[in-house]
C-alpha cells in the first residue's frame, strides 16, 4: 500500500517544514523558459480582421492516448491546426501536424477538450465565427462531428466562450456558449450582443434539448463553472467585454438541477461589476478553502477574493494589495495601459504556490493602449504578494498575444507555455529549469459518466503546512482550455498527501505519494502510477 | 426614442430615393459621436465635453455658412478670430457641406478610438457621402465637401491651442504629488491607474465663451472637521444616511444621471442626447437644432474647465474617504466614485451651465422626455423644465453618495454663471 510504502519517508517530510518555513519569505525562484517555436514544429497563425480580434485559443490534451498533450490551435481565417506532440520527457518540444483529423476547420476562435460520451477518448468543442462544431474523438487523433447525432445546437453566431459541468443524475454535460457581438450589426455594433445559451441534456440521455438562452447576454469573452461556494453544485461565471453592451456588467448564473438558470442579484450579494471581460482564471490561492478569480482585461486586471462567505457571491478586489493589477507593461518603455486576454494560475516554479499568467496584446491599433504589451508571469511570494517575473523567466515577447496554455508538454513536471498570438505564429516555451521544487501531477478519473470528474476538487499537502487546492474544471481562460494531469509543485517536499473531493461530494482518503512522479487517480480504486512509454 | 433614431437613420442610408437632408447629417454624425465618446477611452467627461464643443461649433459653423439669419461665432470665441467663408456667388448643398464638416471632424477628435470605431466612422463615411450627393451636380458636390473640410481644418487649427487636445494615460498624469493634509482629496479606489488624479491641468484650459477659468469662481466649501457637531461632518452624515435608506426612486435617479464615462455618454453626452431627442421629438431643422448643439457644447465645455480649476483649487476630500475613516469603515457609495477632488460637483456644473443654454434656445418652462437610458433599462423620465432636470441631476451624486451637498448646490450656481456666457452668444442675426 502506498501509504505504508510512504509512512517512513513522510515523517522526514514533515521535519523539513521548518527549513521551508525559515525561508518562507525569500523571493520566489524565477523558473527559465526558452522559445522552441521554431524548432518544435508548430507553425499556425491567428489571421483575421474585426472577427478576429478576439478568440484565438488553443486547447492541449492527448489525443493520441501516450499521455502527452497534442495541441489544437485556432486560425481565424486560417484553418486551424491539430499538432501531435512528439516530445520525449524532459527533451526538447517537438511537434507534427496531423493530416486529415477532421478538426481542421476555418472561422475558428477557440477550443476546449471534453469527454463528452464518457468513452475515455478525448472530445473537442471548437468555438467558430458561424457554427461550433462538436467533434468526437474517435482515437489516434482522429474526430467526428456530432452536431447532428448529439442534437446539439451549434448555433451561426461569434462564438467566443465555452464551459462545461455535469449536471446531478446526468450522463451527458450540461454546456455552455458564449457569444460576442451580433455580426448583423457590424456597422452599429454597440449594444448589440447576441444570445448566450446553455444545452442541457435530454431526459433519456440520448442527445441535447433545445437551447436556454442565457438573457441577458452582454458580449461575454469567457465563461467558466465553477463552484464558488463549495456547494457540490457549480454555478456559471461569465466575464462580458463593457465595450459593446449596453446595461450590462459582470454575471453568475445559478444552474440547478432541473431549474432554469437565473442570476444572482445584487439582493444576493453579486456585486455590479463592469469591467473589458476578456478572461478568467480560477484557484484557491490563497488557502482560504474557496476559489478566488482573476479576471483579465483593459488597464487594471481584476483580482478577486470571496468575502460573503459560502451564502453570498461578494467578492472584494485585491490586486492592488496582492501586486496583480498589471495595468501596463512592466518593461519596454511603453507606458500605455495594457490589455489582458488569457490568463490562468498555475505553479510554474513549483514551490506550493500558484502563479498567475496573463497573455497580453493590443486589440488592433488602439493608440490609447500599449503597442508593446508583454505577457505577464506574476510569481506568488510566501506572503500572499506577487511579482513580475516575465522578462527574468525568458517569457519576454511584445506580439499581440491572445489565447494560451501552461501544460506541462514534455512530461517533466515543469509547466511549458504556448500562446496563440494575432497575425503571428503560435509561440513555444520550454520550461528548462533546473533549480525549480519538486511536483506532483494527477489524472482523477472515474467510472461511468464524466470520466474525468470534471468538478472535482483535489488538494495536496504543502509543506509549508498549507494546502494547494484545484477546481477541476472546464472553461475560462481565454478561448482555451486543457485536459490531462493536474500540476502541482511541492517545493522541497519529496513527497506528500492528496485526497480528491469527488464530483458526488464523496471524499477520499488523504493518501500517500511520492514527489516529481505522475500518477492516475481513479476513484474507488487504487492510484496508478504514470510512466511515459508504458 | 434614440434605437428608434438609428434605425431611421440605417434605413435612410439604404435609400437611394431622395438625398439627405441637413437635420439627417446632423442626427447621424451625433448618433456616431455619441457612441464613440462611450466607446474611446480617453473620452472621460471633460474630454467629451470637448468634443462636443467643437463638434456643435463645426456643425454650427457649416449650417450659419449658407444661412443669413445666422451669426458666426468667429470674434465671439476665446482664440477663435475668423473662419473661412464660402465663395459669393457660387452654389453650396447644406448637406453636403455639414456632411463633410461633421466627417472630418468626427475623424480629427476620434483618430485614436478602437478598431469598431474606426469601422463604424468608415461605414458612415461612406454611406452618408454617397447620400447626401444623390442627384447633385459634380461641381457643386466637390465646391461643398471642400468647403465643409476647409471649415472644419480651421476649427480643427483653433482647437489645438486650447490645452486639452492631447491625453496621455487615459488623462491620468504620471507624477503628481496627492496631499497628506486632512481634508484633501486622497485615491478612492484600488485601480493603479487612478491613484493620481484624473486631468488635474483641465482647469488651466482655454475656454471658449467665458473669459477666463475662473471667471464663475466658487467660495470654499464648508470647512473640514471631524467634530460633529461641524457643518462638514453634517453634510458627510447627511450622504452616509441617505445612501443607507435610499427609496427605490432614488436609486434610479441616481443611476439615471450616473452617466459613468465608458460605460454611458457621459455627463455631457447625456444633455447632447436631450438635445438630439428634442430635435426628434419637436422636428427642429438645422439651423435651430444646430445652435442648440453648439451652445450646450460651448456651455457644458466651460463647465468643465470652470469646475476643473476649482476642483484643483480646493482638492477637497471625497465622502467614502471621511465617512470610512469617520463614521462607517464599512460604508460603501452607490455610484463608482470619480477618481479627481469632490468640490465642485462636475455634472453639476456641466447640467448648470447647459440648462442656461438650453434654456436661452428653448425658453423656460420646456418640458421634455429624457429617453438617454431607455436602453439601459432604467426608463424614461419626463421634466417640466430643464432647471428641474438639472436639479434631479445634481442631487443623484447625493444619492450616488460621491458628493456632499455643498458640491452639488454650489456647483449647479457655477455652472449657471457659466452657462450665461454661453447663452449670450449672439448666433442669430
Amino acid at each position: 500500500m502506498i501509504a505504508q510504502r510512504f509512512a517512513a519517508l513522510w515523517l522526514i517530510v514533515i521535519g523539513l517544514v521548518p527549513m521551508m518555513m525559515s525561508a518562507a519569505f525569500a523571493d520566489p525562484i524565477i523558473p527559465h523558459f526558452v522559445d522552441e517555436t521554431s524548432s518544435s514544429g508548430i507553425h499556425s497563425i491567428y489571421k483575421g480582421d474585426w472577427q478576429y480580434m478576439v478568440g484565438g485559443g488553443v486547447a492541449a490534451f492527448d489525443c493520441e492516448g501516450n499521455g502527452l498533450p497534442d495541441l489544437f490551435v485556432a486560425g481565424g481565417e486560417n484553418k486551424a491546426k491539430l499538432f501531435l506532440n512528439q516530445s520525449h520527457p524532459g527533451g526538447p518540444l517537438k511537434f507534427t501536424e496531423a493530416n486529415n483529423s477532421g478538426l481542421e476547420f476555418d472561422h475558428v476562435t477557440g477550443a476546449y477538450p471534453i469527454d463528452i460520451d464518457g468513452d475515455g477518448i478525448m472530445d473537442l468543442v471548437i468555438l467558430r465565427v458561424g457554427e461550433n462544431k462538436i467533434m468526437r474523438g474517435l482515437g489516434h487523433c482522429k474526430f467526428q462531428e456530432m452536431n447532428s447525432a448529439w442534437h446539439i445546437d451549434g448555433g451561426n453566431a461569434w462564438n467566443t466562450a465555452f464551459s462545461a459541468t455535469w449536471e446531478k443524475g446526468n450522463r451527458l454535460p450540461t454546456l455552455a456558449f458564449g457569444t460576442y457581438i451580433d455580426t448583423q450589426f457590424q456597422d452599429q455594433p454597440w449594444g448589440h450582443c447576441s444570445d448566450n445559451w446553455v444545452l442541457r441534456p435530454r431526459a433519456d440521455q440520448s442527445g441535447y434539448g433545445d437551447r436556454i438562452p442565457l438573457l441577458p447576454s452582454y458580449c461575454t469573452l469567457s465563461m467558466l463553472f465553477t463552484d464558488w461556494n463549495r456547494s457540490g453544485t457549480a454555478s456559471l461565471r461569465v466575464s462580458n467585454d463593457r465595450e459593446y453592451y449596453m446595461g450590462g456588467q459582470e454575471q453568475l448564473w445559478k444552474i440547478e438541477p432541473d431549474k432554469p438558470p437565473t442570476l444572482y442579484t445584487e439582493a444576493e450579494g453579486w456585486k455590479y461589476i463592469r469591467l473589458w471581460g476578456m478572461g478568467i482564471a480560477t484557484a484557491d490561492f490563497n488557502g482560504s478553502g474557496y476559489p478566488s478569480y482573476f479576471l483579465s482585461s483593459m488597464a487594471d486586471q481584476r483580482m478577486q477574493l470571496l468575502a460573503g462567505g459560502p451564502t453570498q457571491p461578494t467578492y472584494r478586489e485585491a490586486q492592488f494589495d496582492m501586486g496583480t493589477t498589471a495595468h501596463r507593461p512592466y518593461t519596454g518603455g511603453d507606458l500605455r495601459p495594457s490589455t489582458g486576454w488569457h490568463t490562468q494560475f498555475e505553479d510554474v516554479n513549483n514551490d506550493g504556490l500558484y502563479d498567475l499568467f496573463i497573455a497580453k496584446g493590443n486589440v488592433d491599433r488602439m493608440p490609447d493602449f500599449a503597442q508593446k504589451d508583454p505577457n505577464n508571469l506574476l510569481l506568488q511570494k510566501e506572503d500572499g504578494t506577487f511579482v513580475e517575473a516575465g522578462d527574468k523567466a525568458g517569457l519576454l515577447s511584445f506580439r499581440n498575444h491572445r489565447g494560451a496554455q501552461l501544460v506541462d508538454l514534455n512530461a517533466d513536471g515543469k509547466l511549458d507555455l504556448v500562446v496563440v498570438t494575432r497575425r503571428d505564429t503560435v509561440r513555444v516555451w520550454r520550461n528548462i529549469s533546473d533549480h525549480l521544487g519538486h511536483f506532483l501531477e494527477l489524472k482523477v478519473q472515474q467510472e461511468g459518466n464524466n470520466r474525468n470528474a470534471v468538478g472535482a476538487w483535489v488538494e495536496v499537502k504543502e509543506a509549508n503546512g498549507k494546502i494547494m487546492r484545484r477546481e477541476n474544471f472546464i472553461g475560462g481562460g481565454h478561448a482555451s482550455g486543457q485536459a490531462g494531469f493536474l500540476h502541482f509543485g511541492l517545493g522541497a517536499l519529496t513527497e506528500t498527501e492528496f485526497r480528491v473531493i469527488w464530483p458526488d461530494q464523496s471524499v477520499s482518503e488523504w493518501q500517500k505519494v511520492a514527489g516529481d512522479h505522475f500518477y492516475v487517480v481513479n476513484k474507488d480504486r487504487s492510484i496508478v502510477e504514470w510512466h511515459f512509454g508504458k | 426614442m434614440k434605437k428608434i433614431s438609428v434605425l431611421l437613420c440605417l434605413l435612410c442610408l439604404a435609400s437611394p430615393a431622395h438625398a439627405a437632408a441637413p437635420e439627417e447629417v446632423l442626427s447621424n454624425w451625433y448618433t456616431v459621436l455619441l457612441n464613440l465618446v462611450r466607446h474611446t477611452a480617453t473620452y472621460s467627461p471633460p474630454v467629451a465635453a470637448r468634443s462636443f464643443a467643437y463638434f456643435g461649433i463645426a456643425a454650427f459653423e457649416a449650417t450659419a455658412s449658407g444661412n443669413t439669419k445666422l451669426h458666426t461665432l468667429a470674434g465671439q470665441l476665446n482664440g477663435l478670430k475668423t473662419l473661412p467663408m464660402r465663395e459669393a456667388g457660387k452654389t453650396y448643398d447644406e448637406a453636403v457641406v455639414l456632411n463633410a464638416a461633421l466627417d472630418a471632424a468626427i475623424h480629427d477628435f476620434f483618430s485614436n478610438t478602437g478598431p469598431t470605431g474606426q469601422h463604424v466612422m468608415a461605414v458612415q463615411s461612406s454611406a452618408m457621402k454617397a447620400r447626401v450627393a444623390s442627384g447633385l451636380s459634380r461641381d457643386v458636390i466637390q465646391r461643398s465637401e471642400r468647403f465643409g473640410v476647409t471649415l472644419e481644418k480651421a476649427i480643427l487649427e483653433w482647437s489645438k491651442s486650447d490645452g486639452g487636445a492631447v491625453i496621455t494615460n487615459l488623462g491620468f498624469p504620471e507624477h503628481y504629488s496627492v496631499s497628506k493634509e486632512p481634508g484633501h482629496w486622497v485615491p478612492t479606489n484600488q485601480y493603479q491607474l487612478q491613484q493620481h488624479p484624473l486631468l488635474p491641468n483641465w482647469g488651466k484650459n482655454r475656454p471658449f465663451a467665458m473669459p477666463n477659468a475662473a471667471a464663475c469662481s466658487l467660495p470654499p466649501p464648508p470647512s473640514f472637521s471631524e467634530d460633529p457637531q461641524s457643518e462638514f461632518f453634517k453634510q458627510a452624515r447627511e450622504v452616509y444616511d441617505t445612501r443607507n435608506a435610499l427609496t427605490a426612486e432614488q436609486t434610479i435617479i441616481a443611476r439615471f444621471w450616473s452617466d459613468d464615462p465608458g460605460l454611458s455618454w457621459t455627463p455631457p453626452g447625456h444633455w447632447v442626447g436631450i438635445v438630439l431627442d428634442l430635435m426628434q421629438q419637436r422636428h427642429l431643422d438645422a439651423a435651430k437644432a444646430s445652435e442648440a448643439l453648439a451652445r450646450v457644447g460651448i456651455a457644458i465645455a466651460d463647465g468643465f474647465i470652470g469646475c476643473w480649476h476649482e476642483k484643483y483649487h480646493y482638492d477637497f476630500i471625497r465622502p467614502v474617504t471621511f465617512i470610512k475613516k469617520n463614521i462607517d469603515k464599512s460604508w460603501d457609495t452607490l455610484l463608482i466614485t470619480p477618481p479627481f477632488p469632490e468640490y465642485p460637483s462636475g455634472h453639476s456644473s456641466a447640467t448648470g451651465a447647459a440648462t442656461e443654454a438650453l434654456t436661452a434656445v428653448f425658453g423656460d418652462h420646456f418640458e421634455f422626455d429624457d429617453t438617454t437610458h431607455e436602453r439601459d433599462g432604467l426608463g424614461v423620465r419626463h421634466f417640466i423644465s430643464f432647471k428641474q432636470a438639472a436639479e434631479e441631476a445634481g442631487i443623484s451624486r447625493l444619492y450616488g453618495g460621491i458628493h456632499f451637498r455643498a458640491a452639488i448646490v454650489q456647483g449647479l450656481q457655477q455652472g449657471a454663471c457659466i452657462g450665461r456666457y454661453a447663452a449670450a452668444l449672439k448666433m442669430q442675426q
